[in-house]
């Protein structure tokens, strides 16, 4: 018998282009993680449970793209930022509707999906 | 039988270094296999043997299958040096390839396989356009996670600086210090892509790439290729200018930045530092010279800080005041490092190899550490995400 996965990255960008961001809670120490793995890096146990997340969080660090990868170049200068959501776990996304020289370490922001092309990526906008 | 990694098991036979060679670092007209062959020419002319006592090969490179549209590379390069039968195994963890093809070369020989074996590895990346390269780099970042968000290698060190700077105070200044330090190295390299000096304010004053991290923050694009000659204990022996391979361990982490427990510091460094340390049996206090991985200038800052060779939250302060220059008390990248020597990542760890076997054999010329008994040399790849560390000493 094999045991499907809780949650695919399929079903977690399906989720997510919905608004909603899924994290997994490990039933045996009460682990958040994002993305999903087999096995819980904290207990090594299999024992998750998806969990939704608020889409809240600050922004531990962030940098401004300049010189981009050729599939970007016309939309540089953009902005990245590693966000640590309430729950405790982070997430790196693009900065969407943030003046450049706003963005700060701790600044709150909130998660947006960017669907684009029908494929859907992480943004964070204005708390 | 040696244990795993993560405990430091000790080698069954002892190895050392006998034999060195790099390229010119550069623009190159040449395949990475014939800069991988030039390099390997020069290091067994070094170790003076022939190809034909040759064992092995570990090869290291990254791009190939994009910039040279080359897949296979381990017989590629050895059918190109006139050795095609001998095993092969190409190695990529982005930009430490050569350092861990380097590590399994050294346990092929620890454990009695093999007595002579060819490390090394060879890139070409200026034969595309930046924007290009910076793509192919990128794709050493998680495909699902960030690549679709734009995030280049300069992007990934910039979330590091940024933190950095938030928690230790680290400037702009400091991390600029890094790159005039290592452009004055160069200059004294004539292997070096840039052997110029350079000021503070160009520095400064250059273009953003990745906010904080600025065009002179940035190593370059490179082509080159580098080779090291390792050998058993019984044949090293007869070498004075053996130099001998105290340690040498790999640590890895998950690759995406936002799994990071904290952004400014590098645990994946701390964690092959302790065991490469251990098995030399030597702390951060008996290194007389390291080579370590500054991709970025905050790269060197937080590898100087991850070796135990400064305290947490003080590299930058380190760099500024000079300790880590030539003359200073620990010189950190006389060849002038990836900033300014250059970085064709498949051959970087082999390259670092080689410069602290000239430098503990005295034969650096200008940029000689004098009196070097113990190097490290320190190599990262990817996003943080597997970092190589291997000890020097010599007799």
């Amino acid at each position: 018998m094999t045991n499907p996965p809780v949650i695919t990255l399929k079903n977690f960008f399906e989720r997510a282009r919905e608004g909603t961001l899924t994290a997994v809670r490990c039933g045996k120490c009460g682990a958040l993680a994002m993305p999903p793995k087999e096995f819980c890096p904290m207990c090594q146990q299999r024992d998750w449970t998806p969990v939704p997340l608020t889409g809240d969080g600050t922004i531990a660090s962030y940098t401004v793209i300049r010189v981009a990868p050729a599939r970007f170049l016309t939309e540089a200068p953009y902005a990245i930022a590693v966000v640590a959501l309430r729950e405790g776990v982070s997430l790196i996304g693009r900065i969407v509707d943030i003046p450049l020289d706003a963005l700060a370490i701790g600044l709150p922001v909130r998660f947006r999906p960017i669907t684009r092309d029908n494929q859907t990526t992480v943004g964070f906008g204005p708390a | 039988m040696m244990e795993s990694d993560g405990e430091g098991g000790s080698y069954m036979r002892r190895v050392a270094v006998i034999g060195v060679g790099v390229t010119k670092f550069g623009k190159h007209e040449r395949s990475s296999a014939e800069l991988f062959a030039e390099a390997a020419r020069d290091a067994l002319a070094d170790a003076d043997i022939g190809p034909a006592a040759v064992q092995a090969l570990y090869y290291g490179n990254v791009v190939g299958g994009e910039t040279e549209k080359q897949l296979h590379m381990g017989p590629q390069a050895a059918s190109v040096l006139g050795i095609p039968t001998i095993p092969t195994t190409r190695f990529e963890t982005a930009c430490a390839s050569s350092h861990a093809a380097f590590r399994h070369a050294v346990m092929e020989i620890a454990a009695g396989v093999s007595d002579i074996v060819l490390v090394g590895g060879a890139e070409r990346v200026l034969t595309v356009p930046t924007a290009e390269s910076t793509e192919y780099f990128a794709y050493a970042s998680d495909a699902t996670w960030e690549q679709p968000l734009g995030l280049t290698f300069p992007g990934v060190f910039a979330l590091v600086a940024r933190a950095h700077m938030a928690k230790y105070g680290t400037t702009e200044e400091q991390m600029a210090a890094v790159a005039v330090k290592n452009h004055r190295h160069g200059a004294l390299n004539p292997k070096a892509q840039f052997q110029k000096e350079i000021t503070l304010e160009q520095v400064l004053t250059s273009a953003y790439v990745a906010d904080p991290l600025k065009l002179y923050d940035c190593c370059p694009f490179t082509d080159g290729g580098a080779a090291i000659v390792l050998a058993s204990e019984e044949i090293a022996r007869r070498r004075p200018r053996a130099v001998w391979v105290l340690g040498s361990a790999a640590a890895s982490d998950s690759m995406l930045m936002q799994e990071k427990k904290d952004l400014a510091r590098v645990p994946t460094t701390e964690r092959a530092a302790a065991v490469a340390y251990r098995q030399a049996g030597l702390g951060p206090a008996d290194i007389d010279v390291a080579e370590l991985h500054d991709c970025f200038t905050i790269a060197e800052i937080v590898a100087t800080e991850g070796l135990g060779l400064f305290e947490p939250g003080t590299g930058g302060f380190a760099a500024e005041k000079g300790w880590t220059s030539l003359g200073g008390k620990l010189p950190v990248n006389p060849s002038g490092g990836l900033k300014s020597k250059g970085h064709p990542i498949g051959a970087t760890g082999a390259a670092q190899i080689a410069e602290i076997t000239t430098q503990l054999r005295g034969e650096a010329g200008p940029r000689q550490v004098e009196g070097a008994r113990f190097g490290l040399t320190h190599t990262l790849g990817g996003n943080l995400a597997t970092v190589l560390v291997s000890v020097f000493g010599r007799d």
